[in-house]
């Protein structure tokens, strides 16, 4: 197809209350939490267990910590990193650091070591908000970067029984640097280009990489996601928030989505495995207007009784999913039970969230990840040719250009060059359109894992594996699992005269990667297949795992 | 309790697709989480429903799910005195 004249059917598809263009206002993304703090200031913005704060409250608090953290020399441009699960300091953490023009650092708690030390060195972060409950993480590792402060919220008490070497920072507790602060707003002029998010995400070649989201890419992000759904008249509703803010789906379908509406935030932080029982509690208490979940928790949740699913889920009015495709079993249970339809989102870090989404509330074609978002362009291109844009139903490589997608990855010009081509992301994921503007996505390009949500790439695993004193060669695929989407299995070889088994190196994933990262099965074999060149044959692995 | 314990691992290991595991060389007090069987807690709520489902006895609050949801052994036993307690009160 010719440049210029590309083929837009889905513009027809958009629900009557959907605009083909919305107006953006020139506006850095924390100008929200002023407006909502100043229009309902008593409404409540966030219940984290017992305790709840209005968006007064909120934005008292994110201005005292704005002081406390210009005090400590953080200033415009600076990187702060945010090491939280959903909690209150999470929201102020990150509004504070908005405020400042300073940049998150995004990052996943399940993350440790030698990955975290890249993604704090990396992002040059000179500041930390954390929990007491990661603090032994930070600072088995914190002299090889180069953080300057701590700011620790202290739920345990745990820093009292630390101990900590010379001449690294002493954790400053979060409580006590806020409570003598003031709360004015703090005077700096942020603009809607400044940096301000380092997304972190999984990287093919096993080192992270951070996509650079301007506030103007966030505000985009959300606003699309807002007049596409066109709720109303929602006032102080609640928000169920069990995905994490340091995912970009959190971050905007949660956070900055209910901060922009006034919306009730209802943390669920997930601290550990048992925190997931709450959801059901929390779901008869809050009642919330909007869920957004990753494709595994609703298959999970749908996995429940059905009159205890159906009494809690018929309150969710948008109830939406991403990170991953939502299997149709989920879909159609879902839909028997409520008479709704889960709505279905397709985005990536480097999109600030969604690119596109199903129709609200009608929902989209079984198996579809919906159609482009207003200002969304998107197209299937070529993948020997990637000028070439496909014709509908032809596979090819899903490409996407909008006001959210992000202004390249940090210090990483080449990797950026070979994504972003004349504005377009070029995504890695192969799928296809349908006469209508649908899309479907079919696989990737390259071996990317998708397991519960989370974005896993082999070699990431492998590396690890490898090691192991005993592991000879290890590969890494994807198998289909009902609840998850994806589960991992890795295949291994061991050294001549080595004797090992699948507890064993179990064991050894659990200690050196994120848990979302161990795989499900271990497997060893007498050799993993290679190409002549060496190049490992991961579709024989997979043709192997689908004959059992 | 035996027949129970013995029904309670080829069911998990089965809708949980745990694979590689033979269900017949678990110990009653192999660990669901960690280093035992390494479920998440996506499979927690799975676990959830398939104990609500089958045996009637539903899990839904954090300080049960403590208790009981830790290893074959301790979920066999708060089966077995609700399942009763619910046999009851049919």
């Amino acid at each position: 197809m010719e440049k210029g004249k590309m083929n837009r059917p889905w513009l027809k598809q958009y629900e009557r209350h959907v605009p083909h263009t919305i107006p953006y206002p020139a506006i850095p993304v924390h100008r929200w939490l002023l407006d909502t703090a100043a229009a309902h200031p008593d409404d409540v913005a966030i219940s984290f267990n017992e305790i709840h704060f209005t968006y007064r409250e909120m934005n008292d608090r994110v201005n005292r910590l704005a002081h406390a953290m210009q005090k400590m020399g953080v200033s415009k441009g600076d990187r702060i990193a945010l090491f939280l699960v959903n909690t209150p300091t999470y929201v102020f953490g990150f509004f504070a650091a908005m405020k400042l023009g300073a940049v998150v650092v995004n990052l996943s708690v399940g993350i440790f070591g030698e990955e975290l030390i890249r993604c704090l060195n990396e992002s040059g972060a000179k500041m930390i908000v954390t929990l007491d409950l990661f603090a032994q993480g930070i600072y088995q590792v914190i002299g090889r970067t180069g953080l300057k402060a701590v700011i620790l919220h202290s739920v345990y008490g745990i820093e009292k029984r630390m101990t900590f070497e010379e001449g690294v920072p002493r954790p400053l507790i979060y409580q006590e640097l806020v409570e003598t602060e003031d709360a004015a707003e703090p005077d700096e002029r942020v603009l809607p280009e400044d940096d301000a998010v380092l997304q972190y995400t999984s990287g093919s070649t096993g080192s992270p990489k951070a996509a650079v989201l301007t506030h103007s890419n966030l505000v985009s992000s959300v606003l699309q996601g807002e007049t596409w759904m066109g709720i109303r008249d929602t006032g102080n509703a609640a928000v169920m928030c069990v995905i994490p803010f340091f995912h970009v789906f959190g971050m905007s379908a949660c956070l900055l989505s209910s901060v922009l509406k006034g919306y009730h935030m209802v943390l669920l932080p997930r601290m550990d495995l048992m925190d997931i029982l709450s959801l059901m509690k929390s779901l008869e208490t809050y009642k919330p207007v909007s869920f957004p979940a990753v494709p595994s928790l609703w298959a999970a949740m749908l996995s429940l009784p059905a009159d205890e699913t159906k009494r809690h889920l018929t309150t969710v009015r948008v109830p939406t999913s991403g990170g991953a495709p939502l299997p149709n079993w989920v879909q159609e249970k879902f839909h028997a039970l409520t008479g709704r339809t889960i709505i279905e989102a397709y985005g990536l870090s480097e999109a600030s969230s969604a690119t596109h989404f199903c129709p609200f509330p009608s929902g989209g074609p079984l198996g579809s990840i919906g159609l482009p978002l207003p200002d969304t362009d998107a197209k299937i291109v070529d993948l020997e040719n990637p000028v070439r844009e496909c014709l509908p139903g032809e596979i090819g490589e899903l490409v996407v250009k909008g006001p959210q997608i992000m202004k390249g990855y940090w210090n990483n010009p080449d990797l950026t060059s070979r994504v972003l081509k004349d504005g377009w992301f070029y995504t890695g994921d192969l799928g296809r359109m349908d006469q209508d503007g649908f899309f479907y996505l079919v696989d990737r390009k390259d071996d990317l894992i998708i397991s519960s949500g989370f974005n896993i790439y082999p070699t990431e695993i492998e590396d690890v594996l490898k090691k192991h004193p005993k592991i000879k060669d290890a590969g890494v695929i994807g198998v289909p699992d009902r609840i998850k989407g994806m589960a991992i299995r890795a295949v291994v070889t061991l050294h001549e005269g080595m004797k090992g088994d699948k507890e064993e190196f179990m064991k050894f994933c659990r200690e050196n990667m994120p848990e979302y990262r161990v795989p499900k099965s271990i497997l060893i074999r007498g050799e993993i297949p290679r190409d002549p060149a060496g190049k490992m044959l991961r579709r024989i692995l997979r043709e192997e795992a689908q004959e059992g | 309790m035996q027949e129970l314990l013995k029904e309670l691992k080829v069911k998990i290991v089965e809708e949980l697709q745990l694979e590689e595991v033979n269900p017949a060389t678990l110990a009653d007090d192999t660990p669901f989480f960690a280093d035992g069987l390494g479920l998440d807690s996506v499979d927690l709520l799975v676990l959830v429903g398939i104990i609500d489902r089958d045996y009637g006895v539903g899990i839904f609050s954090r300080e049960v799910g403590e208790k009981v949801l830790v290893n074959f052994s301790t979920l066999a036993a708060y089966i077995e005195k609700n399942r009763k307690r619910w046999r009851k009160a049919k």
